[in-house]
């Protein structure tokens, strides 16, 4: 079954990003229809320099949060016809070229939620206490609080068709949205699938206790998706 | 019989506040009703501590009525905190509606 998937937009959230900013727009604009950048409130020259390259730039006024400024990108993509949505870093800690890899299941009709895994295949260089302590805890916690298993829960590289974005709305302003993409795909019942990617680490972005920015560090996540738990 | 007027002095202290801040104002009616049920209670409970005493006896508690009240407190503070805090994530999630309604505005009046 060959679908017609005419409008790709990539979102990429950034927060304080101004060193990478202008090598990750340069790298993926050609790859894609529309690139929106989504500066989460940042305190440095994100958002000049972004606006500086020609694309779309959106701006919150004030630091928000990861999921939250992925929402912003989804709805203005929604609102701008997009067909494809793909949520990328502005770190550069994901390989463009491999984007393309990651909408082939929906542009083929295999899929609704395409999700990034550094635990198919594909070489990462993975920091071992991430390796053997922090991501078997992440996907722990995701088993109990949200009955999901996938082998790379805490991904941030995902493609999402339009039906799967009218039906998903992050709440979790936080890094907790990982997590809550995942439990509205299995509940809205869409077909899921995982793509080996890449993943390059820079530095230790995520803690136990903080990482950058809002809604960020081990603790705060397991405690967003309690309390998301109770208010829903 | 000295603590327990020393307390019911601090009740009406804080009741008498409770007033003031309505006349001005300054809390909402649901507030203020909230808070002199509480005030209210506090003093109805103070005056009647020896017959909690025997009610907490009854129960087989060793303490006294005075213990049981600290420890009700502390359930109604943890109580109050966590409706706190679920009214914070509340008015976050509202700020964020916020902040991005802005942001997409911004980019619609720029096009």
């Amino acid at each position: 079954m060959e679908k017609n998937f005419n409008k790709i937009v990539i979102v990429v959230p950034a927060y304080n990003e101004e060193k990478n900013i202008e090598k990750v727009i340069n790298e993926v604009k050609p790859l894609v229809d529309e690139l929106v950048i989504v500066d989460d409130g940042s305190n440095d020259r994100t958002f000049e320099l972004a606006e500086k390259q020609g694309v779309t730039v959106l701006r919150h006024l004030i630091n928000r949060g990861q999921g939250a400024a992925l929402q912003t990108g989804d709805e203005y993509a929604l609102n701008n016809q997009a067909d494809i949505v793909v949520h990328f870093d502005a770190d550069g800690q994901f390989l463009p070229r491999e984007i393309k890899e990651i909408i082939l299941p929906i542009q083929n009709g295999e899929a609704d939620a395409v999700f990034g895994s550094r635990f198919l295949g594909k070489k990462s260089e993975i920091p071992r206490f991430k390796k053997i302590i922090i991501y078997p805890l992440a996907g722990l916690i995701n088993k109990i609080l949200i009955n999901v298993s996938l082998t790379d829960p805490q991904n941030g590289f995902r493609a999402l068709s339009r039906k799967a974005l009218e039906k998903i709305t992050i709440e979790n302003d936080g890094m907790a949205h990982c997590s809550e993409i995942l439990y509205k795909v299995f509940k809205n019942k869409l077909i899921i699938k995982e793509v080996p990617i890449t993943v390059i680490y820079h530095d230790f972005g995520q803690g136990l206790f903080k990482g950058r920015g809002r809604g960020t560090g081990g603790f705060r996540i397991i405690k967003d998706l309690l309390l998301a738990k109770l208010m829903n | 019989m000295i603590q327990q007027i020393v307390a019911l002095i601090i009740i009406l202290f804080f009741i008498s506040r409770l007033f003031w801040q309505r006349k001005n104002k300054k809390i909402s009616g649901n507030e203020f009703i909230f808070w002199l049920v509480f005030w209210i209670l506090a003093a109805l409970l103070i005056i009647s501590l020896k017959k909690i005493d025997s009610f907490v006896a009854a129960l087989g508690f060793s303490g006294k009525g005075i213990d049981f009240l600290f420890y009700l407190s502390v359930v109604v503070l943890f109580y109050l905190v966590f409706t706190l805090g679920l009214k914070i994530e509340k008015i976050e999630r509202d700020i964020t509606k916020i902040v991005r309604k802005i942001s997409l505005n911004d980019k619609e009046d720029k096009n």
